[in-house]
């Protein structure tokens, strides 16, 4: 684990205290995604993908999984750092934000990293914060839409959205601003298309994508001109 | 989007123009100029507040338990594991739980969308049942007890099957005119087809969430609902306490399209979990139970007969639908809601029947009744145009009804004609050649097909007051609730136009059953029921302001005749001075101030269309015509819809800016409907096995076409004086049927079960 490995893309790199080791001082080490829930076993995967509560559910696995221990949390969140003490380890970062911080802005649509409206930016990067457990959070940046602008003072991406009515019942919104927002730091061609396939991960049931393309495409003619 | 300037009504602004004049400071013709929602500010910085983001002191989190069988018995329910996670505070399950009372049945202003209160009986109706609810001091913990709860069960084979058919039950006859069998059977072209849509899952983005909250024998209800005083009294009867004792508040809506409108059996679980626990309780359902526990638009099957003479015209029109229903539930789609005045002819039947499933209550889905009814009988139009070698626009324009010939009644306002008209020559239809295969572009194959759309237009009776305050600020309040598309906004629009006042001195409060009583958000009615009682409500503060101006010693009107006074831009004038001028009498503030009041109010009503002489005898509809080309690569079977052509005749506009938005979304889910979306019931436990929204496809901004809007602007003043209809559903009606036909026109497929599926056309 200490050895310096290539991340692929859907890995991310986190640092974490090595499970029953002490750490020494400036030591680190580096887990992925995949490693990092691997460690945590059943217990972890019972996390990521919890049954909804189905009755028939193994009852030792659910006991590991209600009694699975805390972890001291420090998120940085919108550029202000949050104790959190000690933090069920089961936490996602969603509802960490949601519930324990109180930053209701970030959506909760499926808690399966199928319809975006979790969307947060970690270290400048889009992710799903039903995905990613709030431990895997720690230290790193984490913005979220109410980081991005205030009604009286909005980021550029909000503007353009409420300028081209880009919403209707605006539960999804917060996660397509910050979708759109980290798209304009990722490679995208120019196209109608290429934009409408990089926003695709974000479901609007209300259906206000024609609005939505025509908000990001005025942000990014803007940023091009700027 | 466009506006079309055909209509009749000169002093209705169009989009183009009313853009232009937008920057100006007055507020004159607010109504119908496309002006920005005022709740975008809100909703684009995560600060507007939906049920689930209400967090309240010592709040507990509950999470239900779902059975894992589709039908059978609970045989015994061990919840002593569950018990002891830590952070556990109670399981309540039928065992040890208060009983819940039911909603008085057919009760129309307390509507439950499950008749059976959670944890009733032993009996399991459906997968996904409620059998016990966890509530813990942390949404984890609670998640992790309600996986523990061991329940056993007797269990036995559910009926999910998706076919209807063969049916030996009941019909009823919806509606009936001539000789309809006699007529099919002498008809010189006929169509005898059954056609079939699917369960679909309503799948708004947010979740339905309920959080509880007693104060002694009071609870506050923060809830996701489309109609906060129908929750409020549903709630009242089911627990058991007086309708005073019962506030229900929805500040926002992530949207509902049906799903919403009434309550189900989470909200009352929630209320009882938190006067047991003398704790608030939020309890927000998860998307697994989104697709078994809140509803869905029901299975349907129709047969269509339709018989026409040689030249076209329609002779017979029967139409025969079934759709499936719970077993706690009898809902109807009602398919034949559209069928009976859409065309003219003689002679007709619409019959319906319900057929039992071991699944969830279904519940009225967007154009509940006519979206799926029109799949059915404009598929069944295109195929009859087909028959006859007759193009299809032709077909609608030659059966077009001048009277609505299911009861005889005149319609207040029918331009169906116009849609198609324009509709064909905005999207270039004299251009089709009608061959199967025979349109090509960059190598694609295309298809062009088309259908028309209809939906009810609908007033019901609706309460607001209206404050003209000292402070300067208008205000208005009304119990209903702004579903997500905008009727904080219309609000503000008709206020504005009333008072002159720009939107940043108004203030609309909607989402609070205390508030004078307002409709459900539901049917496309909101904005025609709202209207009229805004505007009554704004005259009458503005007479009483004017009163007082004229009434006051000391303001530059006083001893004026109230009759000779203006209220304009804000300010109190005489009639004989220019409005608009700064010199032009005193803000209106002014004068509360000086008569030293803290404002005057006053209360607007509007009743049902329903109870209305000038409405009752006519038949009101809305109409619309959609047309829709198709992509088709038969290399690589792709199918994409690129382009879409709408005109809906709705009445006026009242903001075209979020009304095309509207109509824009609702084509979006006609691309769904016509391509994508199922739930798909596991014969084995009834489980809905793509209950997810990675397995249940609905268009994404991928599959998004391109879209091109027309409002025809015709108002229609039977229904109210401002001549709105609404737009809430109309635009789905059609987009399906639509597809369909394009596809059969690129293909030589015919699917008449949606969604049409790459499988479905392997065989082109």
């Amino acid at each position: 684990m200490t050895e310096e490995t290539v991340l692929r893309e859907d890995q991310q790199e986190i640092e974490l205290e090595p499970v029953g080791a002490v750490k020494a001082e400036g030591q680190s080490v580096r887990v992925t995604r995949r490693t990092f829930l691997s460690g945590l076993g059943a217990t972890g995967l019972m996390v990521t993908a919890p049954l909804a509560a189905s009755a028939s559910a193994t009852t030792a696995n659910g006991a590991a999984a209600a009694t699975a221990g805390k972890t001291h949390v420090v998120l940085k969140v919108n550029g202000e750092e949050h104790d959190l003490g000690m933090l069920d380890s089961r936490a996602t970062l969603l509802d960490t934000l949601r519930e324990r911080l109180y930053l209701t802005g970030t959506k909760k649509g499926c808690d399966h990293g199928q319809c975006g409206a979790c969307t947060v930016h970690v270290d400048g990067r889009r992710v799903n914060s039903c995905l990613t457990l709030a431990a895997m959070a720690a230290g790193k940046d984490v913005t979220t839409i109410e980081g991005l602008g205030i009604p009286t003072r909005m980021h550029p991406m909000q503007a353009a959205f409420v300028e081209h009515d880009a919403y209707q019942c605006g539960y999804c919104t917060s996660g397509q601003i910050m979708s759109a927002v980290a798209l304009m730091k990722e490679p995208i061609g120019e196209s109608d298309g290429e934009i409408k396939e990089a926003m695709a991960g974000n479901i609007c049931r209300c259906g206000a994508y024609p609005n939505i393309l025509a908000a990001v495409k005025q942000v990014r003619g803007q940023m091009k001109n700027s | 989007m466009t506006v079309s300037t055909t209509g009749t009504a000169p002093e209705t602004m169009t989009g183009a123009t009313a853009e232009a004049a937008g920057a100006a400071a007055s507020q004159h013709g607010i109504i119908g100029r496309p002006v920005a929602r005022i709740d975008g500010p809100l909703k684009t910085t995560g600060t507007a507040e939906y049920a689930g983001d209400f967090h309240l002191p010592w709040m507990a989190f509950a999470v239900p338990v779902q059975a894992t069988v589709g039908k059978g018995t609970i045989r015994s329910l061990d919840v002593t594991a569950a018990e002891a996670v830590p952070g556990v505070l109670a399981v309540l399950h039928r065992g040890n739980m208060e009983r819940l009372y039911r909603a008085v049945p057919n009760d129309p202003n307390a509507t439950v969308s499950e008749t059976r209160p959670a944890f009733e009986d032993d009996r399991i109706y459906y997968w996904g049942q409620y059998v016990a609810l966890v509530v813990a001091e942390s949404l984890e913990q609670a998640t992790a007890a309600a996986a523990v709860v061991k329940a056993e069960y007797a269990a036995e084979t559910p009926e999910v099957s998706r076919e209807l058919e063969p049916f030996a039950g009941k019909w009823n006859t919806v509606s009936t005119r001539g000789t309809v069998d006699a007529a099919f059977a002498a008809a010189a072209v006929k169509v005898d087809q059954t056609y079939g849509t699917p369960a679909e899952t309503h799948n708004p983005i947010e979740l339905h969430a309920t959080v509880a909250v007693w104060d002694g024998d009071r609870v506050t209800f923060y809830e996701s609902t489309q109609g906060v005083v129908n929750h409020r009294n549903a709630m009242a009867q089911i627990l058991g306490v007086p309708r005073e004792n019962v506030t229900v508040v929805t500040k926002f809506l992530g949207s509902g399209f049906g799903g919403k409108l009434f309550p189900w059996p989470h909200c009352a679980l929630a209320a009882v979990a938190s006067r047991k626990l003398q704790r608030p309780v939020k309890l927000v359902v998860t998307r697994t139970m989104m697709f078994s526990n809140v509803g869905h638009r029901p299975v349907t099957e129709q047969r269509f007969r339709i018989g026409a003479s040689a030249d076209g015209k329609l002779v017979a029109l029967r139409q025969d639908a079934l759709n499936h229903t719970s077993l706690v539930d009898s809902f109807d789609e009602g398919c034949g809601e559209a069928t009976g005045y859409l065309y003219s002819v003689p002679n007709l039947t619409v019959a319906s029947a319900l057929v039992g499933r071991n699944v969830g209550s279904p519940m009225a889905m967007r154009g509940p009744g006519a979206v799926p009814g029109l799949f059915a009988m404009e598929s069944a139009m295109d195929e009859l145009a087909v028959a006859l070698k007759m193009d299809p626009v032709e077909l609608r324009l030659k059966n077009d009804a001048t009277v609505d010939e299911s009861n005889g009644r005149k319609f207040s306002s029918r331009h169906l004609r116009e849609c198609l008209e324009t509709g064909s020559a905005k999207f270039g239809w004299k251009q089709r050649t009608p061959q199967v295969g025979s349109m090509r572009r960059d190598g694609k194959v295309l298809g062009w097909g088309m259908a028309a759309a209809s939906w009810g237009a609908y007033r019901f009776a609706c309460a607001t007051t209206v404050d003209l305050n000292a402070d300067g600020k208008a205000r208005v309040r009304c119990a209903t609730q702004d579903v997500g598309t905008g009727l904080y906004t219309i609000f503000a629009q008709v206020l504005a136009e009333k008072t002159g006042l720009p939107f940043e001195r108004i203030e609309v409060l909607l989402g609070d059953s205390s508030m004078p009583e307002g409709p459900l958000s539901g049917g496309s009615w909101s904005t025609a029921t709202v209207l009229p009682a805004v505007a009554e409500a704004a005259d009458g503060a503005i007479a009483s302001l004017l009163s007082i101006a004229a009434s006051t010693p000391g303001t530059p009107l006083a001893g004026a005749d109230a009759k000779t006074l203006r209220m304009t831009e804000g300010r109190v004038h005489r009639a004989t001075e220019s409005a608009g001028l700064p010199s032009a009498g005193v803000p209106f503030e002014a004068v509360l101030q000086a008569a030293r009041l803290n404002g005057v109010s006053a209360d607007g009503r509007s009743g049902s269309v329903f109870e209305d002489p000038k409405a009752r005898d006519l038949s009101m509809h809305s109409f619309g015509a959609q047309f829709a080309e198709v992509e088709w690569e038969p290399e690589i079977a792709r199918l994409r819809v690129s382009r879409v052509v709408t005109v809906i005749d709705a009445g006026r506009i009242i903001n075209p800016r979020a009304g095309a938005n509207q109509i824009r979304g609702a084509v979006v889910m006609g691309v769904g409907m016509a391509l994508l979306e199922e739930t798909v019931y596991d014969r084995r436990n009834g489980q809905p096995i793509n209950g997810n929204l990675a397995d249940y496809l609905m268009a994404t901004s991928a599959d998004a076409p391109e879209i091109d809007v027309t409002f025809l602007d015709y108002p229609d003043f039977a229904l109210n004086s401002y001549g709105a209809r609404g737009i809430g559903e109309i635009g789905l009606a059609g987009v399906a049927p639509a597809i369909a036909s394009a596809v059969y026109h690129a293909t030589g497929v015919r699917v008449r079960k949606l969604p049409i599926r790459i499988e479905d056309l392997m065989q082109a």
